[in-house]
């Protein structure tokens, strides 16, 4: 069971850094960064169900993950918004240099 | 309880009171009399089922058929955390008021992909106006269901409707049921919050809609209500506690009541821009929502 | 305990689901489909936390999720000039070395997951959702309330990155639909 969860948790990762890396778009480029999110949250389920006795320190990591995912998500969107407002950008490509 | 008695019980509820939403509705709306509203829900459906569909150019399909059909779904799924003839009968689901929770807020999903579907202007404004109003409320909806899982020390929806057994909800809580209610309504874009349906859209989401896609979409929107109006009389109405009548009898009447006042509230209240209902869910409700909430933890420590 | 055939299955099956919709999320070109095919990517690793004894979590992640890929669909209609995916296309960079990471951290973790061996301690029967509950506002309420008072600072830093009129205003004005903004020839 435990194997197969971590060849799923390992599979959705991979996908989720293939997908950072590639994509020019802003906002495909978060879906690569949720993706891998989404296979830290199970894997971590993974080991608290498998491996840690029912310690609930492992549920509280997945808390963790979520906030962290909102908290990506918010800022990402901000920070998209605000540069396409000012540069009219929405693709890394636009972003030859980060200054003014 | 099987779950094929189950799933029967759900689709009996759904259906029938889906046909008491439209039957009220069309008494407020026409003046064609009771026997004519009687026969209306019936007559509108073969109306709509007979009616060939118009389709649009190039429309997402997928998307356009798994709209309404999700929101069936999501009505079902809802309904089923809700116990309705009493403790042991019934699904009693763990985390019951959780599913229910995240059921009702995937119903944005639905209706978005329902206005994305057609390739159209205005049922995609429509989609945007459903998701400006469901993310204005969703967090005071979520607050207030959630709340009334504080005193009953669990989140399994028929617990919460044994610890009513010396007390309503609707009176420890007076501020949950007014605001459920609201958002509520605007979850399943009905009464004074149908802006994503709004006539001054074409009808919005439903704006390239006709026939068996229309008939669906009607028939899940009504189910909805139907749950959420469920839910409702289970967390602040004491559910099926009651003397004399036993507990499925109190949980329909409970229900209807709930039904017939949104039913009312749909066709009497003034509509809201939704610029006004943003500020609206932000400003006044979540305030409240959380006010709700301190109230009631005070209160149950 | 010991897992029975059924949750052999429902892992697998879902497991599949997740790394087929989250490959899907990157081969579409429709934009809604793109973030609705991570939402089920979500829905299905929700689904395996529910049955891996942990349905607080599993339903917490189903209902966050449909909320963000709303938003997250509205911003790529929003920002993509060809949101329908009417028109095949691909926006990609780095497309070798993109492959080359993914294939070599997946082969990487999986080789890991597969031969290391981890403690066999599964979790007691019993109600997980209280465990929790008495974790977050016990032992770890310092964690749990600096996520709280993080997401409240994210919510200011975002507002100001992302409103027009910055922090300042009236919040019934921020909710006006700004003016459309046309860029026109100057005239004068």
């Amino acid at each position: 069971m435990i194997d197969i969860l971590l060849v799923v948790g390992a599979a959705i990762f991979g996908i989720g850094v293939y997908g950072a890396l590639s994509q020019q778009s802003f906002v495909m480029i978060m879906m690569g960064l949720e993706l891998m999110l989404n296979a830290a949250l199970l894997v971590a389920i993974t080991f608290w169900w498998a491996s840690t006795g029912g310690n609930p320190a492992g549920q509280l990591l997945v808390i963790v993950i979520l906030a962290v995912m909102a908290i990506e998500a918010a800022i990402g969107f901000a920070l998209v918004t605000a540069v396409y407002r000012s540069r009219k950008a929405d693709i890394t490509e636009k972003l030859k240099k980060l200054r003014n | 309880m099987t779950t094929l008695s189950i799933l029967v019980q759900v689709a009996a509820l759904l259906t029938g009171g889906a046909y008491v939403l439209v039957v009220t509705d069309r008494l407020m709306s026409s003046t064609g009399g009771v026997r004519s509203a009687l026969v209306y829900p019936v007559r509108r459906l073969s109306f709509l089922l007979l009616q060939p569909a118009t389709t649009t150019e190039r429309p997402d399909f997928e998307a356009w058929i798994l709209g309404p059909a999700l929101l069936m779904a999501l009505a079902a799924v809802g309904a089923v955390a809700i116990p309705v003839a009493g403790p042991s009968a019934g699904g009693d689901i763990h985390a019951g008021l959780v599913l229910f929770g995240a059921a009702m807020l995937i119903v944005l999903v639905a209706v978005f992909i329902f206005g994305w579907g057609p390739n159209s202007v205005f049922p995609m404004i429509g989609g945007y106006r459903m998701a400006a109003m469901v993310l204005s409320v969703g967090i005071p909806f979520s607050l207030v269901v959630l709340t009334t899982a504080i005193p009953a020390e669990s989140l399994s929806v028929g617990m919460i409707v044994e610890a009513q057994s010396s007390l309503w909800f609707v009176v420890v809580q007076p501020l949950g049921l007014p605001i459920y209610l609201v958002t509520a309504a605007a979850i399943a874009f009905w009464g004074p919050f149908d802006l994503p349906e709004g006539a001054d859209l074409a009808g919005g989401v439903v704006a390239e809609a006709s026939g068996l896609r229309l008939a669906m979409w009607r028939f899940a929107r009504a189910a909805l209500l139907v749950t959420l109006s469920l839910m409702g009389q289970a967390v602040f109405l004491g559910g099926y506690l009651g003397p004399i009548l036993p507990g499925w009898a109190w949980t329909i009447v409970k229900t209807l009541v709930l039904l017939v006042l949104l039913a009312l509230a749909g066709r009497t209240m003034a509509r809201m821009r939704v610029q006004t209902f943003v500020w609206f869910g932000w400003v006044v409700l979540l305030p409240l929502a959380l006010v709700d909430v301190f109230v009631s933890g005070w209160l149950a420590l | 305990m010991n897992p029975g055939p059924l949750s052999y299955f429902l892992v697998s099956a879902f497991g599949v689901g997740a790394v087929v919709s989250g490959w899907l999320v990157f081969r579409t070109d429709s934009m809604l489909r793109a973030a609705y095919w991570l939402m089920v990517s979500f829905v299905a690793v929700g689904a395996m936390l529910i049955v891996l004894d942990a349905q607080f979590l599993g339903l917490i992640l189903i209902l966050m999720m449909s909320g963000e890929m709303t938003i997250m669909a509205i911003f790529m209609i929003l920002f993509m000039m060809n949101p329908a995916g009417l028109n095949p296309m691909t926006m990609v960079h780095q497309h070798r070395t993109s492959i080359i990471a993914g294939v070599g951290s997946f082969v990487v973790l999986a080789f890991v997951g597969v031969v290391a061996e981890f403690p066999d301690r599964p979790v007691p029967a019993g109600d997980a959702t209280v465990a929790l509950g008495e974790e977050l506002l016990g032992r770890s309420m310092l964690v749990f309330e600096s996520a709280g008072v993080a997401l409240l600072a994210v919510m200011i830093g975002a507002i100001a990155l992302a409103a027009k009129q910055g922090r300042f205003g009236d919040a019934y004005d921020g909710s006006q639909e700004p003016s459309i903004d046309v860029e026109t020839e100057d005239r004068s």
